[in-house]
């Protein structure tokens, strides 16, 4: 309300309704306070599995950022081997860990470029099936380097991140989250946003609006995989031993995306909320229903996106307008 | 009486396979002027609308835009060139917003912009086109009316020095045509030269200062109203439709 002078200064500021900040600050601090909590003699397993919640919470967030672009990409397993072969090969070379974790995220993004240029007039089922390809492509590339450089099928042992400190590991790992998070807000916040959000809705019309798609898709990957890449060092850095099949294999393409979808798509919040429900349901339903514990996991995933239409994001945004949160 | 030439089609052709569709076409669009093209359905119109917007390149041809050749340029950089476009079947982006609809005209029509001056830039527009009420519901609860007006200020706010629009009156009733014509002459009114497509023939008789007349593929008349109704050709062309020349 007010004036039109009033009016149209407030339409200068970003939208940012709906863009649920409090409940993500909550988050982060209940993550934060996690490792110092009286864990118990399960402390360590907890920590783990708190661990890879974040990481799969990178992977999540950073393949919605891809998929607000238009662009439904089943190459994440790709970025995120890169990542954790990049950071091993990096270290072989005598390299600081500090230093080879960004330079790994850096070629993913590299190499995820030429990727994006290849498919760029792809969209859809065609798009997806060359993401796809592409994850194979790469796995077979470094499964058939000589085994002194990358160690082949047999895969390869790296340096435990931070001598095997379980709190540090997971409050780095917490570190990678909050900045994939923060990335993903100065998305949704800034012109990508509108770029993005243009192409996925109507690659044409963007363009006739002047976008230029060919440039912000490739931003889209650019972003998306150097995100997915420091999950993948993560990975290699906690387990200390990666190899092509576990590192490249399908599931680390599709957990993102059945996780964004669960959490909400083209959210901050969502496929980290996504992660976290997901991550802990499965832990929980392998120590109560043992022997077929996916099924049940499976289920449940099914139910839910037939129940909420809108991933979990849903819940806390019933009956308003549409558009992106 | 005529000024600087704003869109100068130069023989432009589009051959599809074994059909002509668009053939031979010249003509000259003048700074400030509201030039109508029309013809029996399947003449090639929006063909030609498309090689105009780079949805097509022509076959052979050329095309120039305020002087810069621009017959082999894409889509986006037409649209930086001073070339903006409504579609005939409107395609709002369905999830955001009215306001965010415009901005994105706004962003990325004119390099350099920033966000906040998009923005604002696209709440002036929706208050012209009656649209700053809507600034915050969905593009998709949109009236087909709102729905044309967003089209064509998301158009406009890409800064355009020539507005293609292509049959923005379809489907609309009379009252709101009349209203839809007032907007597009109050475009023309800010400097920008307008070339439309369109069939209803009362809101050419109306709009247009002139009029280019397309028959399967070809020109067969350039002029005023008046002149290209009189146009044997053109009566010819028009003969048997039941569109008829609406006089």
């Amino acid at each position: 309300m007010g004036t039109p002078a009033s009016k149209r200064q407030a339409a200068r500021k970003p939208d940012i309704t709906g863009i649920a900040l409090i409940p993500l600050a909550i988050f982060f601090v209940l993550a934060l306070v996690f490792p110092f909590l009286p864990l118990g003699d399960r402390g360590a397993f907890l920590l783990q599995i708190g661990f890879f919640t974040l990481v799969a919470g990178i992977m999540a967030l950073s393949w919605d950022i891809l998929a607000r672009s238009g662009q439904v990409s089943l190459a994440h397993a790709a970025f995120y081997g890169l990542g954790a072969y990049g950071y091993a090969l990096l270290l072989k070379t005598g390299m600081a860990w500090p230093l080879a974790m960004p330079l790994a995220a850096l070629g993913a993004g590299v190499i995820s470029l030429v990727l994006g240029a290849v498919t760029m007039r792809l969209s859809g089922m065609y798009f997806a099936i060359a993401t796809l390809a592409f994850t194979e492509v790469v796995r077979t590339v470094i499964q058939n380097l000589p085994e002194s450089v990358a160690g082949g099928a047999n895969g390869l042992l790296v340096p435990a991140l931070l001598g095997g400190n379980s709190r540090g590991q997971y409050l780095l790992a917490l570190a990678l989250l909050a900045l994939t998070a923060g990335v993903s807000l100065a998305v949704r916040t800034g012109r990508l946003h509108h770029a993005f959000a243009a192409i996925r809705q109507g690659e044409e019309t963007a363009r006739v609006l002047g976008v230029s798609t060919v440039r912000y898709k490739l931003a889209a990957f650019f972003i998306s995989s150097f995100l997915a890449a420091l999950a993948g060092v993560l990975y290699a850095g906690k387990t200390f031993f990666i190899s092509p099949l576990d590192t490249f294999s399908l599931a680390n393409s599709i957990a993102p995306l059945t996780t964004s979808i669960f959490g909400g798509l083209y959210t901050t919040l969502g496929p980290i909320l996504g992660a976290t429900v997901l991550r802990v349901a499965e832990e929980a339903l392998h120590n109560v229903v043992k022997n077929g514990y996916l099924v049940v996991y499976g289920l449940v995933l099914m139910l839910s996106i037939l129940w909420l239409p809108r991933g979990l994001m849903g819940l806390f945004r019933r009956g308003k307008h549409g558009g992106d949160v | 009486m005529p000024g600087e030439v704003v869109l100068r089609a130069d023989g432009l052709s589009k051959r599809f396979g074994g059909l002509q569709a668009v053939q031979n076409v010249t003509f000259d669009h003048y700074d400030g002027e509201i030039l109508a093209v029309i013809g029996p359905n399947g003449a090639g119109k929006t063909t030609l609308l498309n090689l105009l917007s780079g949805v097509y390149r022509p076959s052979t041809g050329r095309l120039e835009l305020l002087g810069q050749d621009i017959t082999h340029a894409p889509m986006e950089h037409r649209c930086h060139a001073g070339l903006g476009r409504a579609f005939q079947v409107v395609r709002p982006f369905p999830e955001m917003t009215v306001h965010e609809n415009v901005t994105v005209g706004a962003l990325f029509g004119q390099p350099g912009t920033t966000l906040p001056q998009a923005r604002e830039r696209a709440y002036d527009l929706l208050e012209r086109t009656g649209l700053a009420d809507q600034a915050a519901r969905a593009a998709h609860e949109l009236t087909l009316l709102q729905d044309k007006r967003m089209e064509i200020a998301r158009a406009l706010a890409t800064g355009p020095r020539v507005l293609l629009l292509d049959e923005v009156m379809a489907g609309l009733r009379p009252g709101e045509a009349a209203e839809a014509v007032e907007l597009i002459r109050s475009v023309r009114a800010d400097g920008v030269s307008v070339l439309f497509i369109e069939h209803i023939m009362p809101v050419v008789r109306d709009l247009a200062d002139r009029v280019v007349v397309m028959d399967q593929g070809q020109v067969i008349a350039q002029g005023t109203y008046r002149e290209v109704t009189a146009h044997p050709q053109v009566v010819a062309a028009y003969l048997g439709t039941e569109e008829g020349l609406g006089a």
